[in-house]
């Protein structure tokens, strides 16, 4: 087992790292805004947000081809402009992981902005700091528990993200296959070792992962 | 100075505030869901009123005809929420100092520490507030809304959450704190002794709107309505018709029996009046003794109906002679005379209204509770 080909973890890893970190900023911004603003369009929001729960990941990779795919408007573009290729690359992986692991962080995040009790926000403003330090120091801090626990579920579902990946990325070795997909791409062969060698592997690179995630992120006492 | 005039429609709930305060300790006295709360709110600027005004020592703070709106970090006012609002993640220190984020780490401190010894909180600067009983976080709040010298400071119930015994400590030493720190307060509450102990001024709240404002003893032994007696605890609400109106004072018809009351230039003659009597100030004529002066007019015979034991004296209920109402007067007494006077239930007795404690007051028009 040790001839194994490790990319697809590397890979793996990688994308789900850079999903949740965005997933973590993206995530954090939106919670906030849904869950202390009130503006046209907020449900709206909220339910776009959620949808990548309720629908399918293959329904998700499939809108990802038609609106960043290479035959649209914007992967167009974005191809042109920027040299940037969504589609069938680890990039694209990473939205595809992004888009379906946020939900988990906002749900999380969101809760827990809306259990900061509002009148120690407002306390804050009085005593003259700015609406942004009010955020770090006071908001932030106390929902953090919420936003942890939403980063840990992010990534855990970015780990194991397989159905949009493999509609919008694709099973290229070495590009876009993530464990998961090289995972069913040795089922599919008859390479049950191999499968299960690399079930193995992502089983114990998960929990490793998220005790780390747990301990960087450490929920401060009070 | 404090000016505030504001407006502001909140579901069903209509808030139409206007008050003003000097250079003391203004009290906002009402009943729970009277906009006590929401007003202090518009001040901090925290709650934006649909129109009106707030000014604060020559700062306009609000003023929706000139567009002003100042956000609450301008203001500079210093605001202590009903339960205090203490950042549960930060310590007693940071929590004093969160205001002070413009000055440099060493002024910060000798602040911090200012507030921690004029406030006597010494040796819990590590602790976090959920460490701290109900009487040290007040005093940590209110360091914290003090240390960075506010205009004005908002305290909105600060002694509802303790116990009876600290409560009158802390109140002695919010008057102390006053006095040094030369402030003008603002203090929320719906607790009658408090208001008293506290405010120089009162603003009676009621549904939004304010009664009464002035003196304290103006609004206590002088309500301007029926539903300021009430909340004031007059106690003894009466309804009656004036017959005379002479210059040595009023006669009021009240179910056939006649009351002197004091002089009333306002009250004419025919009309229907309220007039209140506290229950501190109806007196006992002790058979077999000469009156006192006070005890000369309004003497009726009753009888003792019900007896309430409370901290500082007995509560006599008495229902007059002939009276169908389950009792016309609440009596006040404090135990050592209750005991000389030798009363009981179902013993007869005799009470005087000295016309000069009566309060005379415009009939209430419609609504409220029903006449006694």
């Amino acid at each position: 087992m040790f001839d194994i080909d490790l990319s697809p973890l590397r890979l793996s890893l990688q994308v789900a790292a850079l999903a949740t970190a965005i997933c973590l900023v993206l995530g954090v911004a939106l919670a906030w805004l849904l869950a202390r603003r009130r503006f046209w369009g907020r449900g709206l929001l909220s339910a776009l947000v959620t949808l990548p729960l309720v629908l399918p990941p293959t329904v998700l990779g499939y809108y990802l081809l038609q609106v960043l795919g290479r035959r649209s408007l914007a992967g167009e573009f974005l191809e042109d402009a920027f040299g940037l290729r969504l589609a069938f690359a680890w990039e694209g992986a990473v939205i595809a992981s992004t888009i379906v692991a946020l939900p988990l962080m906002v749900r999380s995040a969101q809760a827990a902005f809306e259990a900061v009790d509002p009148s120690l926000e407002n306390t804050a403003r009085t005593l003259g700091r700015t609406n942004f330090a009010v955020f770090f120091t006071v908001t932030l801090p106390l929902a953090w528990p919420g936003v942890v626990a939403g980063t840990a579920l992010a990534f855990a579902r970015a780990v194991g993200e397989f159905g949009a990946t493999i509609m919008f990325a694709g099973n290229i070795p070495g590009q876009t296959r993530t464990m998961p997909v090289a995972i069913y791409d040795a089922w599919q062969s008859g390479d049950a070792a191999l499968a299960n060698s690399l079930v193995a592997i992502l089983t114990v690179t998960s929990v490793l992962s998220l005790l780390v995630i747990g301990r960087l992120l450490r929920v401060p006492h009070w | 100075m404090l000016e505030v005039d504001v407006g502001k429609r909140l579901g069903s709930f209509h808030l139409a505030t206007a008050f003003s305060a000097g250079d003391e300790i203004a009290v906002l006295f009402g009943p729970s869901g009277a906009g006590k709360s929401l007003t202090l709110q518009t001040i901090a600027g925290i709650l934006r009123p649909d129109k009106g005004l707030v000014r604060v020592n020559g700062l306009t703070a609000f003023d929706s005809a000139a567009g002003v709106n100042l956000p609450p970090q301008e203001r500079r006012i210093g605001y202590v929420p009903q339960g205090y609002a203490l950042f549960p993640h930060l310590t007693v220190a940071r929590n004093i100092g969160y205001g002070l984020s413009g000055l440099d780490r060493r002024q910060r401190a000798q602040r911090v520490q200012e507030m921690i010894g004029l406030l006597g909180l010494a040796g819990l600067e590590a602790r976090r507030p959920r460490e701290l009983s109900g009487g040290q976080q007040q005093r940590v709040a209110l360091a914290r809304a003090l240390v960075f010298r506010p205009r004005l400071l908002l305290l909105d119930e600060p002694f509802a959450a303790l116990d009876e015994a600290i409560r009158s400590t802390l109140r002695q030493e919010l008057l102390d704190i006053r006095r040094r720190m030369a402030v003008t307060i603002v203090l929320v509450t719906h607790d009658l002794a408090e208001a008293f102990a506290l405010g120089d001024r009162i603003a009676v709240l009621d549904n939004g709107r304010v009664l009464q404002q002035g003196e304290r003893e103006d609004v206590y032994y002088r309500p301007a309505s029926r539903r300021v007696a009430e909340l004031v605890q007059a106690r003894n609400i009466l309804a009656g018709r004036v017959v005379e109106n002479g210059a040595d004072g009023l006669q009021i018809d009240r179910q056939g029996r006649r009351v002197k009351g004091p002089p009333c230039p306002w009250a004419a003659v025919g009309p229907a009046v309220d007039f209140c009597i506290r229950a501190s100030q109806v007196m006992v004529v002790r058979p077999g003794r000469p009156a006192n002066p006070g005890e000369r007019f309004n003497v009726f015979r009753g009888r003792v109906v019900r007896e309430d034991l409370g901290a500082e004296g007995y509560l006599v209920y008495v229902r007059l002679a002939g009276s169908e109402q389950p009792h016309d007067l609440q009596i006040e007494l404090p135990i050592h005379i209750y005991y000389r006077l030798n009363l009981d239930t179902d013993k007869d007795v005799d009470v005087s209204l000295n016309p000069e404690l009566i309060h005379i007051m415009p009939a209430s028009t419609g609504g409220g509770s029903a006449s006694v």
